[in-house]
């Protein structure tokens, strides 16, 4: 009876945000240990998951802030389906890191976590900033955590880009709300290049915002520069969340907006070219989620229902297969020391079995039959076959060619095969195994059932994947890119060196600015500014503040040695009291309390 | 260990002659599927997935190495010094 009402308690829907157990779980991270601790972390993300399963549609958690209203829990599909795989997401990041000894780092990551969801169920403008830039500021502990040489400056860069992109935003949202009086997070489209009047102002300018995170270029170089310079656990996180929140927000606010699909294709074909060159692994990743995102961001350029379905589906299966292969490359790493390809090699004898994990998350950011990317990326990509829009068609079918020869053939190829550098290694702990294993598990999962996913997705899905054509079209594309590879293998080895992004600009022009700040500037100011400043103001103000010293001398110091004089005689007086002997104090003390009682006692 | 002979056993000559045979397969196969839905003249010529397959993973390489020529690439100290 009890078990039964204790039963519909639990299965009754009811709104608690799931960011409340990330954040304020998180709190108690420093006071636990050993295994209580790994225990509790893993309980608190599964909470959070149930939260979600249980969250029912509607709206929750409306507050009145000053003259603002603000709402947390706007729950529909689509936030829905996001929140699912964010609080998913948590716990296989948290089965990954739960080895990790730094409590700040953890702290950081459950922090992020919660931000990514809180952002998902803000219902308005405010809330939805708020919690974004608690992402910038939490997620850039996972960089500067890492304790390297350049951990820090690559954190004040990451901080640089997502506090500018955030006010950026910032200015759209308050532009937004001085046109329409309203914080709701309403479907303003941008269309056009360029802003024409004050409305598309506004769109412009959150646009911005959103794809400063989503890693557009070319405001997407923070994330190549950020997520390989982040801790192995740290870069597992930060490839699942940032970018997906801002397709996410992308979604609910600018879909329809023709200039992303150019933006998207652009970033798809991109993030290739630049793995083509790429010598750390975890880079060519990132820039692999260039690539990926840039699928989406087209996707939601469009804006059709069926590319809003691909684009939900692809990043739900996109956060779950780049996770899983920035924990089997964070694995290497963490085993190996290095993330370098030409210091990499032969590990299959070592790594086997990290290392069919990493190709099973090959295989399904590749789009490979029966893998988790099937089923999405190729919804995204006939949504634009269905519009008859050939070459963002073509180009994205480019990608996909690019994707699976970088991340299904290059990244494995050359770690566990290529030359045999001898490195010793072994297979991870096994909590980070564990946490590959369900990846991988979700990676052929949802490639094989996916009707659930398909069941989650804002609008109703009419698309099969598995048709004859569809698998005979991929496994050409796919098989004969391969053949392509090791046709030109040669050309792939690696060299040591980086490739120069978009940051280029700022990053140089900082440095011309600090020389010219350092040498021309303060020489001019020192010569020029300086000498006029000693005449006109200093010389002026010295003699000004001479009379004030007089009058100081003068009315002031008068008064307080007449005051100090006073109190000098008053403890003269005093100081004949005080003997500094204790017989004396205790005599004092003594005859006190004697005439204490006599009051008390003897008087009434 | 087993796994590692299995990994093994893929890297023979044999199974390189077996991939080659799956390609040509592959394209044989690709004549007699049926197809519903043609976007665009690509779709309706047999084999042409694979062409562009092929044709496109060589093109990224080597345009990529090309762009990469122009200056792109650079040394690991190019921003330290």
């Amino acid at each position: 009876m009890v078990l039964c009402r204790m039963k519909i308690i639990i299965m009754s829907e009811m709104f608690i945000h799931p960011s409340v157990f990330f954040i304020l779980g998180g709190l108690f991270i420093p006071f636990l240990k050993g295994r209580i601790k790994k225990g509790y972390m893993i309980f608190v993300a599964l909470l959070a998951f149930f939260a979600v399963f249980i969250m029912p549609y509607g709206t929750y958690g409306v507050y009145e802030f000053l003259e603002w209203q603000l709402t947390f829990g706007n729950v529909d599909k689509l936030s829905k389906v996001f929140a699912y795989i964010f609080t998913i997401m948590g716990v296989i990041g948290v089965i990954y890191s739960i080895q990790v000894d730094n409590d700040g780092e953890l702290i950081a990551a459950f922090y992020y976590v919660g931000g990514a969801i809180g952002v998902t169920l803000a219902g308005d403008f405010l809330t939805l900033f708020l919690f974004w830039e608690i992402m910038a500021f939490s997620s850039v502990f996972l960089i500067w955590y890492r304790k390297s040489e350049f951990s820090v400056e690559v954190g004040f860069r990451y901080l640089l880009w997502h506090v500018t992109g955030g006010l950026i935003l910032l200015a759209g949202i308050i532009l937004q709300y001085n046109l329409s009086g309203d914080l709701t997070i309403n479907h303003s489209p941008f269309h056009g290049w360029w802003p024409t009047d004050f409305q598309s102002l506004a769109s412009f300018l959150i646009v911005i915002g959103f794809i400063v995170n989503a890693a557009v270029p070319p405001f997407g170089s923070w994330l190549p520069d950020a997520y390989p310079a982040a801790t192995v656990t740290g870069a597992v996180f930060m490839s699942a969340f940032t970018t997906k929140t801002a397709v996410y927000a992308l979604i609910r606010v600018c879909s329809g907006s023709e200039i992303l699909i150019i933006l998207g294709v652009i970033m798809a074909i991109y993030g290739v070219v630049y793995a083509v060159l790429e010598n750390d692994v975890r880079r060519l990743l990132a820039y692999h989620i260039i690539s990926q995102v840039g699928y989406m961001v087209a996707g939601v350029g469009l804006g059709t229902q069926m590319a809003i379905n691909g684009v939900v589906a692809h990043a739900f299966c996109h956060i779950l297969y780049k996770s899983l292969l920035f924990m089997g490359t964070g694995s290497v790493l963490y085993m190996t020391g290095t993330s370098k390809l030409t210091e990499l090699g032969g590990l299959y004898k070592t790594m086997p079995r990290t290392m069919i994990y990493t190709i099973i998350g090959g295989l399904s950011i590749s789009a490979f039959p029966l893998f988790s990317g099937f089923v999405s990326k190729s919804m995204t990509v006939a949504a634009f076959g269905q519009e008859h829009l050939m070459w963002p068609f073509l180009l994205l079918m480019l990608a996909s060619a690019g994707t699976f020869l970088h991340t299904g053939l290059k990244v494995p190829y050359f770690i566990w095969f290529g030359k045999d550098r001898g490195i010793k290694a072994q297979e991870p702990p096994w909590n980070m195994e564990l946490a590959m294993i369900i990846g991988s598990l979700f990676c052929i999962g949802l490639g094989v059932f996916y009707q659930p996913l398909y069941s989650l997705l804002p609008y109703p899905v009419h698309f099969h994947p598995y048709t004859l054509y569809h698998v005979s079209e991929t496994l050409q594309l796919l098989l004969f890119t391969q053949l392509g590879f090791f046709f030109l293998i040669k050309k792939l080895w690696c060299e040591n060196s980086i490739s120069l992004d978009t940051d280029w600009l700022p990053r140089k022009s900082a440095k011309a600015l600090m020389w010219f700040t350092n040498n021309p500037l303060s020489r001019i100011e020192y010569n020029i500014i300086g000498e006029i400043y000693e005449f006109i103001i200093e010389k002026p103000m010295m003699r000004v503040a001479y009379y004030f010293m007089k009058i100081d001398t003068i009315v002031v110091d008068g008064t307080i040695n007449g005051i100090g004089r006073i109190v000098m005689l008053c403890s003269q007086k005093m100081q004949k009291v005080q003997s500094g002997q204790i017989q004396h104090y205790a005599m004092i003390m003594l005859t006190g309390v004697i005439i204490l009682i006599i009051i008390g006692v003897v008087l009434p | 260990m087993n796994l590692l002979k299995i990994i093994e056993a893929f890297r023979t000559k044999t199974m390189k002659r077996i991939a080659y045979a799956m390609l040509i397969l592959i394209i044989v196969i690709d004549f007699f599927i049926p197809r519903h839905e043609i976007h665009f003249i690509g779709d309706g010529i047999p084999g042409f997935w694979s062409l562009f397959g092929f044709v496109a993973c060589i093109l990224i390489i080597l345009i990529s190495k090309w762009i990469g020529r122009l200056g792109i690439m650079q040394d690991e100290n190019y921003y330290n010094e």
